[in-house]
This record gives C-alpha cells, sequence and structure tokens, in this order.
C-alpha cells in the first residue's frame, strides 16, 4: 500500500489544517515516530473513508511544535499524550495536563524515546 | 453551592476505571474533567522489544473485548508491508471470528447498559444470550474471550463443515432470544424515558470532534470501516447502521441493529466461505511505513506500523475507537443531569484499556 | 398494659427481623428465578448480617453510629407499637423520625455521593409521605378511627371500601423497599451513580443494624397493608403475597427513573387516585 505524505515545516502546519478542516475531513489521530534524532509527527485525516497524511518533521532540539487543539478540539488528547511520551510541548493546547495526562508526577524519563546527552550541544536529558 | 463528584475510577457502574471530575450543581453537571492513565500499560513500546509475530499476541491484549479485530488489522499491516495474499478461506474465518467477537461486544455492552439504568433483569437476560457466543469461540477457537487464531499470514486454526452448521444453528438461537428483548428496548416507555434525548450529538459535533463507530453513526454519519471492503467483506453485502437522533437510544439501537447485522453477515460467509489453505508462508522482514483501518464493535481502528527491515517493528501506532470517543464525551456532559452520567458514559462504549494501551 | 399485649410486643420485636430477613432471602431468590439465574440461599441475608456484625467498625464520625441506633429503635418502636395496637399516626410521626435520622447520618459526613444520596432520600420520604397520610385519613373515614384496635374490630375488609388506596399504598411501600423504579437514593446493587447512595459511608456493624432496620421496616409497610384484609387469615396472607410478587415482578420490567419523574408521576397519580377513591366513598355513603 502506497504511504503517500505532504511534508511540511511548522509553520505551514496551521494553514494546511485548516484547509483540510474547510474541506470537510475528519480528524483521525496523530502518530509520533522517534527517527532517533528527531521526531516524525504524522497527523492522518479521513474523508469518505480515504486518508490522507501530513509529516512534520521535528528536531529534538527544538520540541515545540503549535497545537492543532484549537482548528479540531479532538487532537487534545492525542498532543496530550505524545507531551507525556516524547516530550514534545504543545503550543496552545486546549486542555493542557502538562506531561501528566497518563503519567504521575513520579516519572521523570519520557517513556518513549530515547535522548541522548551530546556533550558538544547543550540541549537533551539524561537517558 | 457547587458539588464535586469524582466518578471513577473505581465506580460500580464503569466497566473499566476512569475518573471523571464532575462539577455539579443542584445535580447538574457544570463540567467533566477526565483523567485517564489507570491502565496505561506502554504496549507500543514492545514493539521496540519483541519480534513481529510476538507483537500478534501483544496486540490481542490491548483489549478483551475486540482483541480479535487488533490483531487482524496489526497482520494486515504487516501482510500489506511484505505484499503477503492471504488465502481466501483465511480471511472469512477471520471475519467470521470478528463478528462473533462484535456479536459479543455489543451483548456485553447492553448488558452493562441495562445496569446503568437500573434495569438488572435486562442485564442478565443479556449476558445469558452472550454465553451461547461465547461457547462457540471456546469450540472454535479454544478460549473464551482472547482467542489467539490470528497470525501473520493467515490463521491458525480451521474450522470444520459440521462446526461451520453448528454456528449456524447458534446464530439462529441468538436471533431468537434477541427478538425476545428486542420489544423491550424499542417500545418499553421507561427505558425511553432514561435514553430518549440524553446525551445528544449532532451530526456537526460527531464529525468534528472525530467521533468513531456507533457514536458517529447514531448522529447520522453513514461511515463504517467495513465499507472500505477490507478482508472477506468484499464478498458480502453491506450497508451500515445508522440512526438521525444522535442520543443515547439512537446509540442503543445502531448496536442492537448491529447485533441482527452480524448475524446476517456471518450467515452469507458461512454460505460462502471457500476451500483452500488457512495460511500463506511469511519469509523475511517488512520496511516501509502503513497505514491500516479497520471497525471494530466501538468503531474505527487505525494502526500505523513503520518497519526498517530489522528484526523488530520501528513503530506501531494504535489508535482505538474509545480514544477518538473521548472528546465527544466530553462535549455531551455538560448540562446533563447527575442520573445521566452513567448512562452517557456507557453509550460511547468506554474501552478504557483499549484508550490507553 | 396487660401481660397478653405486653407479651404481644416481645413477640413481635423478636420475630419481625427473623421474618423480614426470610422475606428478603426469598426476595432475592425469586428475582434471581426471573432473571434466570440460581440466586443466593434463602438464609443469605442472615448470613450477611453475621458477616458484617463482625467487622472492624470504621466511621468518619460519631454522629453516624448515634443516627443509625436512632433508626434502629424507631423502627423497633414502630412495630412494638403496632403489636400494641396504637394509633396509626403516632406509627407513622415514629417512622418519620427514624427515617430523618437515617439522612442525618449520611448528611454528617463530608462524602459527595452521601451528600447527595441523603438528598435524594428526603425527597423519597416528601414523595411518600404525604400519600401514606391520605391512606391513613383514607382509612380513618371507613372505620372512624386512627387506633389500629378499631379498625381490626371493623367487621368488613376495608380494601373492598379503599381498592385504589391500596394502589397508593403500594407506591410507598416500592419506595420503602428501594425497588425499581423507586430505588433513586440508594439501589439494591451499587450499579448507580452515587455508588451506594444514602448508604455509601455505612459498613460493618453498622450497616448490619441498617439492614435489621430495614427488615423492621418492611414488617411493619407489610402490616399496614394487612389492615387492608384483617378479616380473615387466608385473605390477609394472599393479599400480601399477590402484593409482594407484583413488587417483584415490577422491580424486574423497569429500570430506575429519575427523582424528578418519581416526584411527578407519584404525586400526580396518587393523589388523583386518592380523590377518586375519597369521592367513590362520599358516593357510597348517599
Amino acid at each position: 500500500m502506497a504511504f503517500e505524505t505532504m511534508n511540511l515545516v511548522k509553520g505551514q502546519l496551521s494553514s494546511e489544517v485548516l484547509a483540510l478542516k474547510n474541506k470537510g475531513y475528519r480528524f483521525v489521530t496523530m502518530t509520533c515516530v522517534d527517527l532517533g534524532d528527531s521526531f516524525d509527527l504524522l497527523y492522518h485525516f479521513d474523508l469518505d473513508l480515504k486518508l490522507t497524511h501530513l509529516r512534520l518533521n521535528v528536531a529534538k532540539a527544538d520540541r515545540v511544535v503549535p497545537s492543532i487543539s484549537g482548528i479540531y478540539f479532538a487532537a487534545l488528547v492525542i498532543e496530550n499524550e505524545t507531551q507525556d511520551h516524547f516530550g514534545i510541548t504543545f503550543d496552545g493546547l486546549a486542555l493542557d495536563f502538562g506531561g501528566h495526562f497518563y503519567l504521575e508526577e513520579e516519572v521523570k524519563k519520557f517513556p518513549f524515546c530515547k535522548f541522548t546527552v551530546n556533550k558538544a550541544e547543550s540541549a537533551g536529558e539524561g537517558a | 453551592m457547587a458539588t464535586i463528584v469524582p466518578f471513577g475510577p473505581q465506580h460500580p457502574v464503569l466497566p473499566e476505571p476512569l475518573h471523571l471530575k464532575l462539577v455539579l450543581e443542584d445535580e447538574i453537571v457544570k463540567e467533566a474533567l477526565p483523567t485517564l492513565g489507570y491502565v496505561h500499560r506502554g504496549l507500543e513500546t514492545l514493539a521496540s522489544i519483541r519480534d513481529m509475530d510476538q507483537m500478534v499476541q501483544i496486540v490481542e491484549r490491548v483489549c478483551g473485548i475486540c482483541s480479535c479485530i487488533h490483531a487482524h488489522t496489526y497482520c494486515m499491516c504487516i501482510e500489506g508491508l511484505m505484499g503477503i495474499e492471504v488465502p481466501q478461506r483465511a480471511d472469512f474465518l477471520r471475519v467470521i471470528w470478528s463478528e462473533l467477537h462484535r456479536m459479543h461486544s455489543h451483548l456485553l455492552w447492553l448488558g452493562l447498559l441495562a445496569d446503568a439504568f437500573g434495569m438488572e433483569s435486562m442485564f442478565m437476560h443479556a449476558w445469558r444470550i452472550r454465553e451461547r457466543v461465547m461457547d462457540v469461540m471456546e469450540a472454535t477457537a479454544g478460549n473464551r474471550v482472547i482467542i489467539s487464531v490470528n497470525k501473520i499470514g493467515g490463521v491458525r486454526r480451521d474450522m470444520s463443515p459440521e462446526q461451520l452448521r453448528w454456528v449456524l444453528q447458534v446464530v439462529d438461537e441468538l436471533e431468537t432470544e434477541l427478538d425476545k428483548i428486542k420489544a423491550v428496548l424499542t417500545n418499553d416507555y421507561s427505558v425511553k424515558k432514561r435514553t430518549v434525548g440524553v446525551g445528544v450529538l449532532t451530526y456537526q459535533q460527531a464529525y468534528e470532534l472525530g467521533a468513531a463507530g456507533p457514536q458517529l453513526r447514531g448522529s447520522g454519519v453513514a461511515q463504517d470501516m467495513r465499507m472500505t471492503g477490507y478482508g472477506a467483506y468484499k464478498y458480502i453485502d453491506f450497508a451500515p447502521v445508522v440512526e438521525k437522533d444522535g442520543d443515547s437510544w439512537a446509540r442503543t439501537m445502531v448496536r442492537f441493529r448491529e447485533l441482527y447485522q452480524s448475524i446476517d453477515i456471518v450467515r452469507q460467509l458461512i454460505a460462502k466461505i471457500p476451500d483452500g489453505e488457512i495460511a500463506a508462508k511469511v519469509k523475511g522482514k517488512p520496511t516501509g511505513e502503513i497505514v491500516c483501518r479497520s471497525e471494530q464493535p466501538r468503531g474505527e481502528l487505525m494502526y500505523y506500523v513503520r518497519a526498517t527491515g530489522d528484526k523488530y517493528l520501528d513503530r506501531v501506532r494504535i489508535r482505538t475507537p474509545t480514544f477518538a470517543n473521548v472528546p465527544p464525551l466530553l462535549a455531551m456532559l455538560p448540562g446533563c443531569e447527575m442520573a445521566d452520567v452513567p448512562i452517557i458514559a456507557l453509550s460511547i462504549d468506554p474501552c478504557i484499556s483499549c484508550t490507553e494501551r | 398494659m396487660d401481660f397478653k399485649t405486653i407479651s404481644f410486643v416481645i413477640l413481635a420485636i423478636i420475630l419481625a427481623p427473623l421474618a423480614g430477613g426470610l422475606l428478603a432471602g426469598i426476595d432475592r431468590r425469586l428475582t434471581a428465578w426471573f432473571q434466570g439465574r440460581f440466586g443466593p440461599p434463602i438464609l443469605q441475608p442472615f448470613y450477611d448480617v453475621i458477616k458484617l456484625l463482625g467487622k472492624e467498625p470504621q466511621v468518619v464520625n460519631y454522629w453516624q453510629i448515634f443516627c443509625v441506633h436512632i433508626y434502629l429503635i424507631a423502627s423497633i418502636l414502630c412495630v412494638a407499637l403496632f403489636a400494641m395496637q396504637a394509633d396509626l399516626l403516632m406509627i407513622f410521626f415514629v417512622m418519620t423520625i427514624g427515617a430523618v435520622f437515617m439522612v442525618v447520618g449520611a448528611l454528617a459526613v463530608p462524602s459527595p455521593y452521601s451528600q447527595l444520596g441523603a438528598q435524594r432520600e428526603l425527597i423519597q420520604m416528601l414523595t411518600y409521605e404525604p400519600l401514606l397520610i391520605i391512606v391513613f385519613v383514607g382509612i380513618y373515614f371507613v372505620t372512624d378511627s386512627f387506633k389500629i384496635a378499631d379498625i381490626l374490630a371493623y367487621d368488613r375488609p376495608i380494601f373492598l371500601a379503599l381498592p385504589l388506596l391500596y394502589l397508593v399504598l403500594t407506591f410507598a411501600l416500592t419506595i420503602k423497599l428501594r425497588k425499581s423504579p423507586f430505588d433513586i437514593s440508594a439501589s439494591h446493587h451499587a450499579h448507580q451513580e452515587l455508588v451506594r447512595g444514602v448508604l455509601t459511608e455505612y459498613s460493618g456493624p453498622y450497616l448490619a443494624i441498617l439492614e435489621i432496620a430495614h427488615w423492621y421496616d418492611i414488617v411493619l409497610i407489610l402490616a399496614i397493608c394487612s389492615l387492608f384484609w384483617s378479616t380473615s387469615w387466608i385473605g390477609l396472607v394472599i393479599l400480601l403475597a399477590v402484593t409482594y410478587m407484583a413488587e417483584i415482578i415490577i422491580d424486574n420490567v423497569t429500570p430506575r427513573m429519575t427523582w424528578k419523574w418519581m416526584l411527578t408521576y407519584v404525586w400526580a397519580v396518587g393523589i388523583s387516585l386518592s380523590f377518586f377513591n375519597m369521592a367513590l366513598l362520599y358516593a357510597k355513603s348517599f
């Protein structure tokens, strides 16, 4: 099955999502994949049983992404979960649990991805 | 003065732990804040330490009530990535088991809903009918609830012609039993008083909030993943069950009519099932990305699998229907009465273990 | 009071909980039969109470203990008054005191389930008490007395004069027995939005005391029902059996309704039926 996605940069995200909403697309979900030194955020939308996907690549050093919960309210659940698991911060989240949607406050590591400390760079956390 | 009622996580009316912080004024719900995470097991991370065959077992245990369909969708993803052609008989068998799963799930849900509005006798009767489906699963697959029949490439077991005939008999008995409780659900004054007009979700809201399954179809949106014709669904006649009103009664009727629809599908499949192999040979490792969707009893299930040819898969993402139905729940609760909260919470058919994986 | 009355009272106080518990056990068995399952043994309520009495007491505050005991004393007193064939209105007031104290015990706890359940219990009381008074007034119109001694001395079964008022009494019976559609403040199985409602914060020995007091209540209400056919034993037993069976059937075929519905429906139907019956009575006396 061919998997076609539209690659985006952060600035284009909100406008693309709004365009899809105006065309009548339904929000299915968002997937986050840990690619080692960056994340891939895939947004999946559905219209009349056909899916379309948007791909956003986010570097681990800069983990702030604009939230689409203002456009699709339903996105807040998955964005909260991604905050918990991957440490990405969503800017403008409608209902923000602050990284404790699923996880207790005592959990310090982001469980779904690995962060490595690079002595050369100052960003990153201990794995 | 506002009262704060903690609804859940341990609540006798909820089948699974969900915490809703309800702010009430005079028994009218003003706000509802959810807290999830009570059964979060992080099953998606196990993809990085379990190979793809073992993952079938793991995804089956995401949820007990819809386990067969999780495994089916996962296998579809891997088969799509590797270009494996599943034999027709395996497809048919998979769907027969999936439809039986759907029936037992809807009957379980029916019992829980009856319990939520206080009609214990209907609860007991629905579950008694469900026992017949459990008997079939136990006889054909070996286990009542988590039936490990799917594997990559096909199914593990076959059903003999005698078993298929027996399944047809059981399905006939089920239909007679369902006819007996149909009158209560459709015509009873007090049942309707408790469910009609309770938890209304309009077409627009259901579509925009990303609702799935009977939630969506109860509000008039004719969308059912089985219409895409995956698996053996392309060989049978299928039309989605839709209701217009968008309240709890509409959703109840959607699920109840889907029970009849499942019985019809099982009959069609058993009539048309071809002979042949039940599994294809699997060689090599998958590469690429794929998205597969299927229709669980609770709605649209989406799997995203990414693999790079290693022993372990890169990423398995599971989007379960109850996950998508949580925002509609939050939209339906404010403004309802306290007595309606269990009915609304149950009318989305909450499977929190699916939601949180 | 003479020896006969005293012995009657003592017998009533001892036998009433036994009868109530046995009836509760038979109730559960019959309900299970209607639902297509086996059900517990008939003596199960006694096993439950004995088990509960042996548990460690856990209370939030001492008001709960006080209120539970007042409720039990009130229920016992009601049965004793009935055995002494005292005034019906007196029995009604003592019963109300007991019920109010149960509500106060629930209100003494800050748990939201308990608070909401207590409010609903008050609404339930608001629903059935006017109707109970109307039934007693109806009996007065027929027998010219509130005293049970005089009612029992009436030569015809009161049911024949007041059939519709008996129906009204069964509404009160349904609410008191906590059966669907009126099990709104504390349902028999805790599968409702308020966990166990007014009884949520009671556990262990205090729940046992509440259960025993509930048995006394059942016996009292059935005794009031029995006044409607006091002329022959067979008629009395048949009336009570049919009534209780009807309660169980209705419990099984209706869901639990909301308190707003209960208040509107029971008052509307109850008051209309009472009016109609009273009008018939007056018409007959012309």
